[in-house]
This record gives C-alpha cells, sequence and structure tokens, in this order.
C-alpha cells in the first residue's frame, strides 16, 4: 500500500458533488465523493455567471474551502477532482445579496460587541445616549444580532442539508435501476420471439 | 472510472459515442434469445457492482466487473455495458449522459479485448489452475486498460497522459485485484453450476 501515499489527492471513481453556501461574507463549500468521502488537495474555481474566473483555491483536508464573496452576482462554483472528475454547484444571486445588506450595515461603524456582551444590554447603552438617527442604528444592531444568531442556528441545518445532498444512491434506485434491465430483457424477449414467428 | 460531464472535449465525445455505438452494433448483432438473458443478468451485476467501494487506504473506488461481462458476453459486452452505464448515469449521476458514449467504450472495448486473450483459458477440458489464472488476468487486465483509455480519452482534451494515467492505475490497483478474484470465483462456481454459460462463449456461433 505504499504507493497510496504518493497520491495523496487520489479520490474515488464515480461520482463527485461540490456544495456551497453563503455565511456573512463568506463562501463555504465542501466536497465530497458520493460514499461521503471527502475530497482532498483538489482544486475548485469560480466563476461569475459570464463564465469569467473570479479565483480559484484547494480544498483542505475536511474537503471544505472558504473565500470571501468575489462579487456579488450569481456565482457558478467548479470542483475539479481528478481522473475527469467534475461537479458544479450555483450560487443564486439572491443568496449573495443577503450576505450583502449585512455586510454595507458595517461601515456605520456600529460594531456590534457580540461575543462579550449581551445584545440587550449593548442596546441599552445606546438608547441612553439617543439621538433621532440612533432609532435606525439600534435597528442595524437588533439586524446584526438576529443574522449572527440565525447563522449559528441555522449552522447545523446548513450542514445536514449539504449531508442529504450529497448522499450516494439509495435502495430505490438501486432496486429502479435493476428493475429497468429486467423489464428491458423482457421488452428484448417480447420482440425476438416475435421475429421469430414471423420467420416460421 | 465514470468521466464526468463537462470534462472532456466535443471531439472526444463524439468520436468515443460514434465507436461505442459501432461496438454496439456488433454486439448486437445475431442476437439469439437465450443470450439476451444472459445480457440482462450481466448488465444488472455490472450496474450494482459499481456500488460496492473497496476501501484502501484514503482512495475509495468501486468494482467494475467488466473483465467478467466480457469473459461471458464478449462482443455483447457492449451493450451491457451500456445499458448499466446509463442507469448509474440517470439513476446515481455516475458520469453522465453526454459521456456516456466514451464511458462505454471505455469500459466494453477492454472487455472485449480481455474475452480474446483469455477465452482459450476458459474452454472446457483446460485444468482448474489454468482457468482462475484466465479468468483473473481477464479481470485485472480489463480494469488496467480501462483506466489507460481514460487517461487517452484525458490525453485527448489536453490533459498530460502520463500522470493522468498514472494515478487512475495506481487508484485502481486493488480494484484490479479484488476482480481478478472475484472474476476466477465467479468463473469457478459458472463452470460448476452453469458450465453452457461459458461454452456459449467459445463455441463460434452457428449461423441459423
Amino acid at each position: 500500500m505504499l504507493w497510496l501515499l504518493f497520491f495523496p489527492a487520489l479520490v474515488s471513481a464515480h461520482n463527485v458533488t461540490v456544495f456551497a453556501w453563503v455565511d456573512g461574507d463568506t463562501i463555504h463549500t465542501q466536497s465530497k465523493f458520493s460514499g461521503g468521502k471527502r475530497v482532498k488537495n483538489a482544486p475548485i474555481l469560480v466563476y461569475d455567471f459570464k463564465d469569467v474566473l473570479l479565483l480559484e483555491g484547494k480544498t483542505d483536508e475536511n474537503g471544505m474551502f472558504s473565500f470571501k464573496i468575489p462579487k456579488k452576482t450569481a456565482l457558478k462554483i467548479v470542483l475539479k477532482a481528478s481522473m475527469g472528475h467534475l461537479a458544479v454547484w450555483k450560487l443564486r444571486a439572491e443568496e449573495l445579496d443577503e450576505a450583502e445588506s449585512k455586510t454595507a450595515a458595517e461601515p456605520t461603524g456600529m460594531k456590534a460587541p457580540l461575543e462579550t456582551k449581551s445584545g440587550s444590554v449593548d442596546i441599552q447603552e445606546k438608547s441612553e445616549s439617543s439621538g433621532p438617527t440612533k432609532i435606525s442604528l439600534e435597528r442595524q444592531e437588533i439586524e446584526k444580532i438576529i443574522n449572527a444568531s440565525l447563522d449559528k442556528k441555522l449552522a447545523p441545518i446548513t450542514e445536514i442539508l449539504a449531508d442529504s445532498i450529497q448522499r450516494g444512491p439509495g435502495f430505490t434506485e438501486i432496486m429502479g435501476g435493476i428493475g429497468y434491465i429486467f423489464g428491458l430483457v423482457g421488452v428484448a424477449l417480447y420482440f425476438a420471439n416475435r421475429k421469430r414467428k414471423t420467420d416460421d | 472510472m465514470h468521466i464526468s460531464e463537462g470534462v472532456l472535449s466535443p471531439a472526444v465525445l463524439i468520436g468515443g459515442a460514434a465507436l461505442a455505438a459501432a461496438g454496439v452494433a456488433v454486439g448486437t448483432k445475431n442476437l439469439e434469445q437465450k443470450e439476451i438473458s444472459t445480457i440482462g443478468i450481466l448488465s444488472a451485476a455490472f450496474f450494482v457492482a459499481s456500488l460496492i467501494h473497496v476501501p484502501a487506504g484514503p482512495v475509495s473506488v468501486h468494482l467494475i466487473l467488466n473483465g467478467l461481462v466480457g469473459l461471458i458476453l464478449g462482443w455483447k459486452a457492449f451493450p451491457a455495458i451500456l445499458v448499466g452505464l446509463s442507469l448509474q448515469a440517470l439513476l446515481f449521476q455516475f458520469g453522465g449522459m453526454t459521456t456516456l458514449g466514451v464511458n462505454t467504450l471505455n469500459m466494453a472495448l477492454p472487455a472485449v479485448f480481455c474475452y480474446y486473450i483469455f477465452r482459450n483459458g476458459l474452454k472446457p477440458g483446460t485444468g482448474r489452475s489454468v482457468i482462475i489464472f484466465s479468468a483473473f488476468g481477464a479481470g485485472f487486465c480489463s480494469v488496467l486498460m480501462s483506466g489507460i483509455m481514460v487517461g487517452f480519452s484525458l490525453y485527448f482534451t489536453g490533459e498530460a497522459f502520463l500522470p493522468a494515467a498514472k494515478l487512475i492505475v495506481a487508484a485502481h490497483l486493488p480494484v484490479m485485484f479484488i476482480e481478478g478474484i472475484l472474476t476466477a470465483a465467479c468463473v469457478l462456481f459458472l463452470r460448476k453450476v452453469r458450465p453452457e454459460l461459458l461454452e456459449e462463449a467459445n463455441v463460434p456461433k452457428q449461423s441459423t
């Protein structure tokens, strides 16, 4: 098995999938072979909808690759595993718009100290030094807090989604395929039989 | 071994499809009724084999079984493998519809080659060790040749041939051994249970 060491980027022989989701201003991608094995050290290319290459990178040991949103358009993420394998995931522009509104809130200078203080305390402080503009800022703060906690809460769901998308074929598909083959045999036999009868 | 869509150039796709179609035409010429069911069973075996993963270190590859298919079916391996691959593409998303021709060619042509190389070893009356050797050789070489052909497919599209082919062959080394053993076991079993299945392959077809 020594030769295996020389091919770290090696891979399985059939199907690869790449799944991408937006988290804040970053896009995470997860690459897997059917069967659940992660795609390691495989190049990932990111295109916009006009097929212009925006950036490229490589998946890590867990098949993950993350990058900052390069452009606010629909993105096409292409995974190139070796041995003629390729997978594409498309991110719609709306998914990135969500992220845009979040990042756009940042330049106003209102950094929500989410990690250190609880959100409610923070908002209270702000309202003490109140002014007419504060109401909108508070709204932004609240939005940020909600977004952050939503991201945190949705993270496991996103992962479950990624897993379910990348699951291998199930019992239904296998049985369906075998059924198809037997059905084709039946059809072929029918025609063969008919031909023989007309020959007689 | 399944090449995905969007990897190969149109020329390779069309060329592969044309050659695969020719192979299927040869394979389906003068089909006899009893051969149809044999093709169906082997096609089903080929279809399911791709789901059996061979875990070997960091790689996970799956069985192909084209050696066994070729040894029993000869040129009829083309239609059998085409059906199996179509269903794998439709139901499992292995490969794809546009690469169907190339993939069929890559897996069926080595099967046919192995049929011509190793079928003499399966003739009735040959010793047990010869049969085991021939069947193992068919299972082993068909995967090896398929790997080389995938390398060529990528090469014609512009990838460097040697690294691609080396990678594929290296990844499939465990599969080659397992397929060799499996093919040998299957042939021995068939010889005991249904020897006529193997003899069919060796008796030149009588025109009816």
